[in-house]
């Protein structure tokens, strides 16, 4: 009981990760319909960014919202500087225009950071004796600390989509962009907020996993590419099914690990595939995505 | 019904890319009337909506309320006082109801009680129907919302991109009503493009007709109505 307690706690932690760069993904997706492929580079930008700023004595949060900032401004400004120039004249060359960004960005980390990776510091106290005691289970602050930053950030995207004027906005332009603009939403300035939200979501994920991966310019490789399995199983235009497909996938990936042993970790990958073309036969659009009924 | 002309369009060109489907137009609207613009498929129904909503590249002039407004941006239109229903309803499928009439209203500053209470009074289908998806509604009540939703930005001028398409005879009957108490009990003026020739022309104050991107033929509703050509081309009656 206290062993699938750990690993349930840990499997929502890293599930919880899955879930922010899926979430970021999704969001990018439902008003562009792009997958920016650039997303986790960007946030292991943002997580040398908190380095450098901790290094110099700046309060570790403070960091963090800096950093946010600045994968909301390099997000927005690859919007509107690499994609909507060319998907007007060719929506097939987004792809590999995003491939350019995310080679672009993971080579300027190396030059600007180096290569070797480094310690960042966990936001939560991670001592060695930093844990609560739940039925008897001895659970890590600074995991608990991880799904709560999940749980406080969905609250606050909630509100926006939900009790803002701009949130509104953000939903009528992922449903409809011709009417957006007849109903006088702006809706380049729209889509810039949009991939810049997206971007500074990314950071939040890589700054919440590199204290227990260790940081380098490899930081997000494998995160992302569960993070995307999380958002295609959820439904890609779907938050709670990002938020839901994350979580799932990073409980999968604790058990598997710990009950499964002749899998292991490097079969992780493969086995997340599997599950994922297993869902995808029975439920195309994944479990929350909509199949768009509509009366007309 | 006539007045100072609240728009005023000469020399409309628009098109998309290297065509051009728009050869010239002109037109006017003024202070409480409402203009009916005829023509069938293809004819440039559409493309002059989205010009004068700014929507796609247009040359000419066009006057709003005094205000030259050929090089203005679909929110500086809306802004304006230019509302667009556009062609198959366009509403917000995934949003409930009301967010899309909140949608509507996104340009005004301010409360959008008093507007959504007057709205829901004049389509009391759309307040029983306010949680609900916007998909989930039939046609008739999703034209209804579009409207609505147009109505939400406090435009003087309403903007019809055909109304009457895909909706059954009697539908459409009530949706004209609809559209002639807008101008009746709310003061508005209407430019309504259609090919439905019968019951758009009995609701005109003026028309004209608009054939291959150039307008052939204007006078009064009723002068259309009487007109051989338009009875043939348009309500299929053989003179």
């Amino acid at each position: 009981m206290s062993l699938f307690l750990e690993r349930m706690v840990n499997g929502l932690a890293d599930g919880s990760i899955y879930a922010l760069v899926a979430l970021a993904l999704v969001v990018v997706f439902r008003s562009t319909g792009q997958l920016n492929f650039a997303q986790g580079e960007i946030g292991t930008t943002g997580a040398f960014v908190v380095s450098t700023l901790t290094l110099s004595g700046w309060p570790v949060w403070v960091s963090i919202v800096v950093a946010m900032v600045v994968g909301l401004l390099i997000a927005a400004s690859v919007e509107r500087v690499v994609i909507r120039p060319i998907e007007h004249r060719n929506p097939g060359a987004v792809i590999v225009a995003l491939i350019g960004v995310f080679l672009g960005v993971n080579q300027l980390n190396a030059m600007i950071w180096g290569v070797d990776a480094r310690r960042l510091p966990s936001v939560f106290p991670d001592g060695a004796d930093d844990f609560v005691t739940v039925f008897g289970t001895p659970l890590r602050v600074a995991r608990l600390g991880v799904i709560g930053v999940l749980v406080v950030l969905l609250v606050l995207l909630f509100l926006l989509f939900t009790r803002t004027k701009i949130g509104l906005a953000m939903r009528a332009v992922a449903n409809n962009q011709e009417s957006s603009n007849l109903v006088g939403i702006r809706v380049g300035g729209v889509l810039v907020l949009g991939w810049g939200l997206a971007g500074a979501i990314g950071v939040l994920a890589a700054v919440m996993l590199a204290p227990s991966a260790g940081l380098s310019t490899t930081l997000m490789l494998s995160p992302f590419l569960l993070g995307s399995v999380a958002a295609v199983l959820g439904g890609l235009d779907s938050p709670v099914g990002a938020v839901v497909g994350g979580l799932i996938i990073g409980v999968t990936e604790a058990f598997i690990v710990g009950y499964v042993d002749f899998l292991g970790a490097d079969m992780l990958l493969p086995v997340m595939l599997v599950i994922l073309l297993a869902v995808l036969l029975l439920r195309p659009s994944g479990l929350f995505g909509s199949e768009r009924v509509e009366r007309v | 019904m006539s007045g100072a002309p609240l728009l005023s369009v000469s020399g409309l060109r628009a098109g998309y890319g290297p065509i051009e489907v728009l050869h010239g137009l002109d037109f006017a609207v003024s202070e409480g009337e409402i203009v009916v613009i005829l023509g069938a498929n293809g004819a440039g129904k559409t493309t002059t909506m989205r010009a004068v909503s700014g929507l796609i590249a247009r040359q000419g002039t066009i006057d709003f309320a005094g205000h030259s407004i050929g090089h203005a941006k679909p929110d500086a239109i809306v802004r304006g006082g230019i509302s667009q229903v556009p062609q198959g309803r366009g509403t917000f499928t995934d949003l409930t109801v009301e967010d899309n009439l909140l949608a509507g209203g996104y340009t005004v500053g301010g409360s959008l009680d008093e507007d959504l209470e007057r709205w829901y009074g004049v389509f009391p289908r759309l307040g029983e129907r306010s949680d609900q998806k916007a998909g989930s509604l039939s046609g008739g009540e999703q034209q209804m919302l579009a409207i609505a939703r147009a109505m939400m930005s406090r435009p003087k001028l309403l903007l019809c991109d055909e109304p009457s398409l895909g909706l059954a005879p009697l539908i459409t009957k009530e949706l004209f009503q609809v559209l002639g108490s807008l101008r009746d009990e709310h003061g508005m003026s209407l430019l309504i493009v259609e090919q439905n020739a019968g019951l758009s022309l009995e609701l005109a104050d003026r028309a004209y007709v608009l054939e291959t991107g150039s307008i052939v033929a204007t006078g009064t509703g009723e002068e259309l109505l009487a007109d051989d050509t338009v009875r043939e081309a348009y309500l299929g009656v053989v003179s």
